[in-house]
């Protein structure tokens, strides 16, 4: 009876979480997968079984190249920015240096995570407006007219232009992640560097780097994910354009869904951004080896 | 003792549930007559159509108290994405707000519109009203399946002050209008013609304009086909390098806004020409005091195609095929001379029944634009809705690479020609 009641009421406790689970994220993948091989539009009442020629069109369409490209100088840059970066931010926020305005600053950097990323689309597109956006007028004001360009409608700079936004955004989120690590990490390690006569770098590099390496795991899977699934930000603020300059996996996807009724075409894309998904984390959990030697 | 407590507490919670719900019901047919419930659906959340809509909707369930009317908006891109969601989820409202041609088409394609052959027949009071030349982008196989309410065209909007201070004569033929922009330019006006190249159906106006008058009708008609097309013809070269040339005149702040930031340029003066269409005269109207004339898309000398047609094409009402016959009385409520004169002289938009658009209910420049809508020899359909949307993307997102240098009429035609032979399959 001890024994059963062991096991049935765990099971009893998970069962909710599983069916959700099983309902929200296992059945809609299955039946992701399974579409990719009918082409049908949402409008026709029928669907027409056409094995492989999805992904065979996956491998042809150049759209595919393009948006793959874009996501990893999102996955690049923003690795340099949320991680990195934000490491080292919040570091300097920890600092006893800072300790007086640790706390207002780090207000004013999640402030940021807070607004909805419709609202901070919107507020980009006045700063990059051409002719009376912040960011050119700023660059006219300090005597650098010549860069001043149509951020959002040239070619080159579209996709950096919407980048930067996202590194605006989340880098707060990332920072407080690491302030949570840093926190944690005993005092006593630094009072001995200190001892030892260990300068801010020596102790940056040798304490805060290795004891905060669950944390930078974690936020490089986070940041990393979230670079091979972003949508909300080149949707809303280029659309992918000007041409297919600033598309990406997942507004590519959307595009023949939902504007090109391709809904077979559609899911094979989405298939492809989940393997891509799954193949990176993979990749990182191989590579960092976390929790094999806690 | 708990389990003894608990059992009537779920009872007595369900029995409240199954009153409060019984309740409604009793409400709902409080005067005798079982409640009819449809659900509306248009694209103007946005003023003054939405209140013009609320109200209508009010008068309607007033002089109905047996209807209930329930209205949902959203605006244009997202009308078109959440329309094929509701058609694919079988939640089709049952009168709804459709654009012409291939969009129509479409819809009528889930086997879920409802044919109104014979609602047309049966009344001819009020359909003999509508005007006639209007069912054809609603008309397929001989089965009219939407009302054309609305209706529009688009041509170049000017700024007749900075036209007569530069003494520029208005073009008409499309070197005349070069000419023109040179001289705009030499004027010191930068960027003479401005567009919102970040819509890219604003790409899809000018292109539909311009393969109308360089491409062959006959030619057309076959391309416009999804299972005839081959975009093989020389003219769609042609056509494409014209855009390319009116591009220049854009600057490159065309690629970086939308056509609402290059309307509020027009109606500030700052921008002399402008692709606009009709229904946007009041818009302009209401920004600056600019005075505005407009001309057609002048004519292509060596063009083969139509010289004097007019881009536009009417939007209307639909029905599901399940709709009850209430909302076939609240179509033809919406669509009545007295409620169309209202919403014309609320909107400014131009409408499709007779004797509703007249000088008492619009201005001069809105009654000279339907008249040229009206005395169009022929309408070129806006160019999305014209031909198959991967056809038609390909062609917009060429446009804005064609504008930003990035690609050539050539390579853009031999994309179209590759999708072209993929949708004959």
């Amino acid at each position: 009876m001890i024994f059963r009641k062991k096991h049935v009421i765990p099971t009893l406790f998970i069962l909710p979480s599983i069916l959700l689970l099983g309902i929200f994220i296992y059945f809609p993948l299955v039946q992701n997968f399974y579409n990719s091989f009918f082409d049908f539009s949402v409008f026709s009442p029928t669907k027409e079984y056409v094995g492989f020629a999805a992904f065979e069109y996956l491998l042809q369409d150049k759209v595919i190249v393009i948006a793959f490209l874009n996501n990893i100088k999102y996955a690049v840059i923003s690795m340099v920015f949320q991680v990195a970066f934000a490491l080292i931010l919040a570091t300097i926020l920890e600092d006893k240096l800072f300790r007086k305005v640790a706390p207002a600053l780090r207000i004013i950097y999640f402030i940021p995570v807070m607004i909805s990323i419709s609202v901070i689309a919107l507020l980009f597109g006045f700063i990059y407006n051409p002719q009376m956006g912040l960011l050119n007028s700023f660059l006219e004001l300090i005597g650098l007219e010549n860069l001043a360009i149509p951020w959002l409608g040239n070619a080159t700079a579209s996709i950096y232009a919407v980048i930067a936004m996202s590194q605006w955004q989340s880098i707060g989120f990332i920072t407080m992640l690491f302030i949570v690590a840093i926190q944690k990490i005993p005092k006593d390690l630094y009072e001995a560097a200190d001892i030892d006569g260990a300068g801010k770098v020596r102790k940056f590099l040798s304490i805060t780097v290795p004891q905060v390496k669950e944390t930078m795991f974690v936020n490089t899977l986070i940041t990393i994910t979230g670079a091979m699934l972003v949508f909300n930000e080149p949707y809303i603020l280029t659309n992918g354009g000007p041409g297919f300059s600033s598309m990406t996996l997942s507004v590519h996807m959307y595009q023949q869904g939902f504007v090109k009724d391709n809904m077979g075409y559609a899911s094979a894309v989405a298939t492809l951004i989940f393997a891509l998904t799954a193949i990176f984390a993979l990749i990182q959990i191989k590579v960092s080896g976390t929790g094999k030697d806690e | 003792m708990k389990k003894v407590l608990g059992l009537p507490i779920i009872l007595l919670l369900f029995i409240t549930i199954l009153t409060a719900c019984n309740a409604d019901k009793e409400n709902e047919s409080a005067n005798g007559e079982e409640t009819v419930e449809i659900d509306f659906f248009h694209r103007w959340p946005n003023e003054p159509r939405k209140s013009f809509y609320d109200e209508k909707i009010k008068q309607f369930m007033d002089e109905n108290p047996n209807v209930k009317i329930n209205v949902d908006s959203v605006l244009n891109d997202s009308y078109k994405e959440k329309i094929k969601v509701l058609v694919s989820s079988d939640k089709l409202p049952d009168i709804f707000t459709a654009w012409s041609d291939s969009f129509a088409e479409n819809l009528v394609s889930s086997e879920k519109i409802m044919s109104l052959n014979e609602v047309i027949s049966s009344d001819a009071d009020w359909s003999s009203k509508i005007i006639d030349s209007q069912y054809g982008g609603f008309t397929f196989d001989e089965e009219t399946y939407g009302i054309p309410f609305t209706v529009d065209g688009k041509a170049f909007f000017y700024n007749k002050a900075i036209f007569e201070e530069n003494n520029i004569a208005v073009p008409s033929t499309y070197d005349e209008f070069i000419e023109a922009l040179d001289r705009l330019q030499e004027a010191g006006y930068k960027e003479p013609l401005v567009e919102g190249l970040t819509n890219t159906w604003a790409i899809s106006h000018y292109l539909g304009s311009i393969f109308d008058r360089v491409v062959d009708p006959s030619v057309l008609e076959k391309d416009y086909n999804q299972n005839t097309s081959e975009f093989t013809d020389a003219g769609y070269v042609t056509g494409l390098e014209i855009f390319q040339e009116l591009t220049s005149y854009m600057g490159d702040v065309s690629t970086a806004i939308d056509h609402e930031a290059a309307r509020n340029m027009f109606g500030n003066g700052e921008v002399p020409v402008l692709y606009m269409q009709f229904a946007e005269i009041k818009m302009v109207e209401d920004i600056g005091d600019v005075e505005i004339g407009f001309f057609n898309f002048p004519e292509v000398s060596n063009g083969k195609g139509n010289q004097t047609s007019l881009t536009g094409a009417p939007e209307g009402w639909m029905l599901s095929k399940t709709a009850p016959k209430e909302a076939i009385e609240f179509l033809k409520f919406l669509t009545s001379e007295e409620t169309a004169f209202e919403f014309t002289k609320t909107d400014g938009q131009l409408n499709a029944i007779k004797g509703a658009v007249t000088s008492e209910n619009v201005n001069a420049n809105s009654l000279e634009a339907y008249d040229l809508i009206m005395e169009a020899s022929s309408t070129a359909p806006w160019f999305d809705n014209a031909v198959n949307i991967n056809i038609a993307d390909i062609f917009m997102r060429g446009g804005q690479e064609l504008a930003t240098g990035q690609t050539t009429p050539e390579d853009i035609l031999k994309a179209v020609q590759q999708e072209a032979e993929k949708l004959k399959k």
